[in-house]
């Protein structure tokens, strides 16, 4: 199973967008870059970790990278936005989860 | 027993520490099990300032008490809200937990405060205490203790034992705290 903190913590191939920033910025910036953005509730589980947030939460998808890109919190450093390489069945599980 | 759950962020605020303290008893006092879930420094601080664990008795890691949190583990949540993070961490954990909650919004300043307080506001309906603090912990303490009492009265199940030993609520600290 893909599990997002072992994959940041192993692997270089990742892109960080925004470091140190507000979830609402964060949040825009999906909005504006990604070509497909699925909304999902705070706390659900998106590729093995949960999704930390206020609602709705964008991951955004890009089909043609095979990438996501979602906001990452943690309590001392804020919000990141990262845009990672998932499995084709780790989208499909985003869509199924998508709340629009 | 009834089960609540502080929230700890990153406990740059001085006012965090004891005021975490100060709400485990208020909360162990209503008739509460206490767990305080925190980021390791924060909970460093408690083990130095609680050794004997006489406040704190129950401490779990923030992020691994999320990745197993389900609905009805807790029966109230009060969150410690002083960094935008920490709006959302308190954001997901209501949304989880989808149970009676209390956000305690801090901050020196005055306008992350309002925003802070404006998100908790517009994503939940939880109860929120909020107060300029930073050193001083007096401010926010008195609009906790106004928020516990004011949901003891509505809620039944909650009980009032800080009553019977005479809690009184203590007039708001003059000087300004930034």
């Amino acid at each position: 199973m893909f599990c997002l903190d072992t994959y940041l913590r192993e692997s270089e191939d990742y892109e960080i967008h925004m470091t140190r920033s507000g979830f609402k910025d964060c949040a825009r910036f999906i909005e504006k870059n990604a070509p497909e953005v699925v909304h999902v509730k705070p706390g659900e589980k998106i590729v093995g970790a949960r999704i930390i947030g206020v609602p709705p939460v964008p991951i955004g998808i890009n089909e043609e990278k095979g990438t996501i890109m979602l906001p990452y919190t943690k309590p001392c450093y804020g919000t990141a936005t990262v845009e990672i390489p998932v499995p084709i069945e780790e989208r499909e599980k985003i869509r199924a989860a998508g709340i629009d | 027993m009834k089960k609540a759950i502080i929230l700890l962020g990153c406990p740059e605020s001085p006012s965090q520490t004891p005021l975490a303290i100060y709400a485990s008893h208020k909360l162990t006092g209503m008739g509460y099990r206490v767990t305080v879930a925190s980021t390791p420094s924060a909970k460093k601080l408690l083990d130095v300032s609680d050794p004997e664990e006489h406040y704190v008795p129950h401490k779990t890691d923030i992020e691994s008490c999320l990745d197993g949190l389900e609905e009805g583990d807790y029966d109230f949540l009060l969150g410690f809200v002083a960094k935008d993070a920490a709006v959302s961490y308190f954001v997901t954990f209501y949304h989880i937990l989808n149970t009676t909650s209390m956000a305690l919004v801090f901050h020196r300043d005055q306008e992350k405060l309002d925003d802070f307080e404006n998100s908790v506001r517009e994503s939940t309906n939880a109860h929120i205490a909020s107060a300029r603090a930073y050193h001083n912990p007096t401010p926010l303490r008195v609009r906790l203790d106004r928020g516990l009492d004011k949901l003891a009265g509505s809620e039944p199940n909650i009980h009032k034992k800080d009553k019977v030993e005479g809690n009184k609520t203590p007039k708001l600290d003059e000087q300004g705290d930034s």
